[in-house]
């Protein structure tokens, strides 16, 4: 009863006689509960105590929301500021959360590593490893419970509505153990499953039936009908079992996985080409592991080390100098990411704390307007728990708004921060607004509400009635002033910083875009063909296929030329082969040949490329399957190789498929930075398409036109000279060259984001801070006038004040600019991060807006009535 | 205007502790504690209203002339008691919401989805 009575202070508003009443009642109802024993006391005691409080806070909350109405400016200024503070932070924290926080969707995850390949002495890190290596470390079961390799084979699936290019996994022997995960129907692979199965691009006949399990995301656009599984798919010319599905969020190696196959290493690397087996050269797999229970990561890596010394002395030719790295599945996931975004999140929430620090100065503000009302209703008798009651129902209702605008706000944002992300954060499918996002973001709400208002407010109750009352003198004393100066101060540092930033990354990204990427980058049409491998066997009906298929597209008005090549300038697509190359009498010894990229292409691709040719020729129909072995280099292997002389005429020997052979070199063309203006040429080698018919090719063509225009109808003319083989990934050069500057431009866009969100709370605090100072100096402003101050010298005080703000801000900011340039330095492309002209910009726009901040202030300072300001 | 004139829609349909207080009073005038051990006698316990939520309502019934001080008071009562009685409107208020009430009831028993029995035949069966 003692502490019901000491509660009964919620209802003070109330009228005294109630208050008596509603005691003696509660006290009654106690002696009741007694007679019924002490259960009955607890619950009836608890049931009093919650009336009192509902009771008590409802009416402190109708009367905020009332106060709140009455001047709505402030509430919805604060709750929108703190609001997309908020939802800025909880963007960020659903990112992570997805991205970093969530385990990964396997079972036991934390017993997942990734397995590379490094040669030190080489130089060549981070390989995944060849399939020759992957056999013996699951043969050699030290360190790890199962282990699995894979590869991904684009492959042509065809439906009732035609063909579509999908991506298979062909996985060897424990993929599904590894993982640990159930499939949504059917089942995966088991042992025998492994055994004989064909891979996806051989097209050899006979063996067992070739089985699949479906990825959820096929399983869907195929119609999500249970029954698929059982049934056949036709792929690559021949029809393999669904024997299940997996679920949505299994995505190995990545959402593109279209189905996973059995790949039986041993069939595949059979006869006389492999009398080793599985090679060991080729590093092209991704394995995966799973731990021995109990094994740490170190102890893994020892007993992997000694497998792979006992290789390298087993097979020096192709081991020598190859060790094993252990990488944890979840850090491999997220190794770029993680900084990035952890960064991202502290800047976001460096944000917030600046828009906190914001909305405290506009609630001192708003308390000192305030002083003269609290000062009144403490000297009527109102008690100071009562004024801190109210204060608190404000703040919570401030918080319900901050958090209803974050939650909205969180929401839109979302999806532009997917949009705008790059594509390749990992897990960016599984960002949501769940549960944990929407308690985060009430929790940073309330807290932030704390922080900007209800602390701030204390100020207002802990009021000199006496002073206040007497002459409105200021109610903080210096010292809060000084540390908001200095919060303003604070904020502007912050933002000549991110200003600096956004202007050189802008600076830096026009400098991108002005890069001569070697090439004619306008009018180019690009579109890739993957034929059947069934169909087109044979270097003259491939050959044969893509000579009418650049004739169908030559045939369309606006169409110059169309050649194809394996991998594209700028594209992602394609496989590329780096491989060992010298001159004829120069190998060197053991296996240190320098290497270069080796790229099939039709005849005319240079031309139609825009490439000019530095000497020599293009390929030609000559150069057919039968004629002499011929290639076109470009300068940086031209340079390398012959060190200024003219290669044309030259032999060099190649070893690429079938062994080393010597390749006569017919044309040298110049330098194209292949992988985005970032990148720096590479030693190149062009061999004849017909020579080396690949299948998969990227079909380029130049057109007199907008090439957008022309891409219905390019691939339209590909399809008619055979409907089944699959025509995809219609672009434009220009496009393609944009995506290699897809991080720039999200770099670029979410810094000037940030600091726009600077400048709004650098100006907002301006603007706060010095409407509080005027008010403040209203009776010191109202002297001066009186005393023959114009209005223009009252207004100029007060920018001068501003400009002051700006000017010591600006010095700190580019303090802050000289600490971070050297970080900017590996970002930025073409730009000192001492730009001058960005510098100037920055301090141009900054002193702009803090002007215009103190417009309105400065205005109402010269408004100033000396006789009515005086008289009170 | 007479209280008979005065309509009676906009105070309809009241909150359910409201009408279990006016109900209380329905009998007669009654104190504040009285109340709360009518409204938990005529539900069983299963309503209650406790004394800040309820005097609060007292006081806005009070103030929506639904209720009055009532002067007549047990001659061994304390005298620091306030009683409250039912004033004419506060009658026509109840009556009107039983009313909405029994219409709704009505209409949920002619319903014979929901095979409701009467409140006869529930009497019985309790008996």
């Amino acid at each position: 009863m003692k502490a019901y009575t000491r509660m009964l202070w919620l209802l003070r508003g109330r009228d005294p006689q109630e208050q008596r009443a509603i005691k003696e009642d509660a006290e009654l109802l106690l002696q009741d509960a007694r007679a019924r024993g002490r259960g009955a006391v607890a619950a009836t005691w608890l049931a009093l105590m919650w009336d009192l409080i509902i009771v008590g806070a409802g009416y402190d909350l109708a009367r905020a929301f009332r106060s709140l109405v009455r001047s709505p400016g402030f509430t919805l200024t604060v709750s929108l500021l703190l609001g997309l503070g908020v939802a800025a932070t909880t963007t960020l924290f659903a990112l992570i959360n997805a991205v970093i926080l969530k385990p990964l969707p396997y079972g036991d995850p934390e017993q997942l590593v990734m397995l590379w390949e490094s040669n030190v002495p080489q130089n060549r890190l981070r390989e995944g490893p060849a399939p020759g290596q992957v056999n013996d470390w699951a043969a050699s079961n030290d360190a790890f419970e199962s282990l699995t390799g894979w590869w991904t084979a684009q492959a042509t699936l065809r439906g009732r509505e035609g063909s579509a290019p999908v991506q298979g996994v062909q996985v060897t022997k424990g993929f599904f153990e590894v993982f640990r995960r159930a499939p949504l129907l059917g089942r995966t692979f088991s042992g025998d499953d492994y055994i004989g199965r064909p891979s996806i691009p051989s097209g050899r006949a006979g063996g067992a039936e070739p089985i699949l399990v479906l990825s959820h995301r096929l399983w869907q656009s195929l119609g999500a009908d249970p029954a698929l599984v059982g049934g056949t798919l036709f792929v690559e010319g021949r029809n393999w079992r669904v024997i299940g599905v997996m679920p949505a969020d299994f995505a190995v190696p990545d959402l593109n996985a279209a189905f996973w196959t059995p790949w039986d290493m041993r069939e595949s690397y059979n006869g006389p080409r492999f009398p080793d087996g599985p090679p060991r050269e080729a590093r092209f797999l991704r394995a995966v592991g799973r731990l021995k229970p109990g094994l740490t990561l170190e102890a893994a890596e020892d007993r992997m080390e000694v497998l792979a010394a006992r290789l390298a002395a087993d097979y020096p030719r192709t081991n020598a100098g190859w060790s094993v790295q252990l990488v944890p599945l979840r850090d491999e996931m997220i190794r770029s990411s993680r900084t990035e975004l952890l960064l991202v999140f502290g800047a976001v929430f460096c944000l917030l704390l600046l828009v906190c620090a914001n909305v405290a100065s506009l609630s001192v503000a708003r308390s000192a307007a305030r002083a003269r009302e609290m000062a009144i209703r403490l000297a009527l008798g109102a008690g100071r728990t009562r004024i801190v009651r109210e204060h608190l129902a404000e703040t919570a209702l401030c918080a319900v708004l901050t958090a209803v605008v974050a939650i909205v706000f969180t929401t839109v944002s979302m999806g532009a921060a997917i949009a705008f992300a790059p594509a390749d954060i990992p897990r960016l499918n599984e960002v949501e607004v769940n549960a944990s996002v929407v308690w985060f973001s009430i929790a940073i709400a309330v807290l932030a509400t704390i922080i900007g208002v209800f602390l701030p407010g204390l100020r207002g109750s802990a009021t000199a009635i006496a002073s206040t009352l007497k002459d409105g003198a200021p109610v903080s004393g210096q010292n809060a002033s000084r540390v908001r100066r200095a919060l303003v101060v604070a904020e502007i540092a912050v933002t000549v910083v991110l200003l600096v930033g956004a202007g050189l990354l802008a600076r830096s990204f026009a400098g991108l875009q002005r890069v001569d990427p070697g090439f004619d980058v306008q009018n180019l049409l690009v579109l890739r063909i993957a034929p059947d491998v069934t169909r087109y066997k044979g270097a003259p009906l491939v050959t044969d296929y893509f000579g009418r298929v650049f004739n169908s597209i030559g045939e369309l008005p606006g169409v110059a030329s169309a050649a194809a090549v394996t991998v594209l300038p700028m594209s992602t697509i394609g496989s590329d082969f780096y491989r060992p190359y010298w001159l004829e009498g120069a190998r060197p010894a053991g296996n240190a040949e320098a290497q270069a990229n080796v790229r099939m292409a039709t005849p005319g691709y240079f031309n139609t490329l825009g490439l000019p040719l530095v000497s020599g020729r293009e390929f030609s129909a000559q150069d057919a399957i039968d004629a002499p072995r011929v290639i076109i280099i470009n300068e940086s292997l031209a340079r390398i190789a012959w060190k200024g002389e003219d290669p044309v005429g030259r032999s060099l020997i190649l070893d690429y498929q079938g062994g080393a052979t010597a390749r006569q070199v017919v044309g040298v063309v110049r330098d194209a930075r292949y992988k985005g203006p970032r990148s720096d040429p590479s030693p190149e080698i062009f061999i004849p398409h017909a020579q080396n018919p690949y299948l998969v090719m990227n079909v380029l063509v130049r057109t007199t036109i907008d090439p957008a225009a022309l891409a219905q109808s390019a691939r339209a003319q590909a399809l008619k000279v055979d409907p089944d083989q699959p025509v995809h990934s219609v672009t434009t050069m220009e496009r393609l060259l944009a995506a290699t500057m897809q991080e720039d431009r999200f770099a670029m866009l979410f810094v000037a984001l940030f600091a726009a969100a600077g400048l709004l709370t650098a100006a907002t605090g301006v603007y706060a801070l010095l409407a509080y100072t005027v008010a403040q100096r209203r009776r010191e402003i109202a002297v001066r006038m009186a005393i023959g101050a114009s209005s223009s010298s009252v207004a100029r005080l007060i920018v001068m004040e501003s400009l002051t703000l700006a000017l010591v801000g600006c010095v700190l900011g580019a303090l802050g600019v000289a600490a971070v340039s050297q970080l900017a330095r590996s970002i930025l492309f073409g730009i000192a991060p001492q730009d001058p002209l960005t510098l100037v910009t920055t301090a141009a726009v900054l002193f702009t807006v803090v002007l215009a901040a103190s417009w309105l202030p400065a205005r109402r300072a010269a408004r100033i009535n000396p006789v009515a300001a005086m008289r009170l | 205007m007479p209280d008979r004139l005065r309509g009676v829609d906009h105070l309809l349909p009241l909150k359910p502790k409201v009408l279990h207080i006016l109900l209380a009073l329905a009998d007669g005038p009654r104190h504040g504690y009285s109340i709360m051990q009518e409204v938990a006698a005529r539900t069983d316990g299963h309503v209650r209203v406790w004394p800040a939520a309820m005097y609060g309502s007292l006081r806005e019934l009070e103030e929506l002339d639904l209720i009055a001080e009532s002067e007549k008071r047990p001659s061994d009562d304390d005298e620091r008691r306030r009683y409250f009685a039912l004033t004419p409107l506060g009658k026509r208020v109840l009556s009107e919401e039983v009313r909405r009430l029994e219409a709704i009831v009505d209409h949920a028993r002619a319903s014979r989805a929901l095979r409701l029995r009467s409140g006869q035949a529930l009497r019985k069966e309790r008996a």
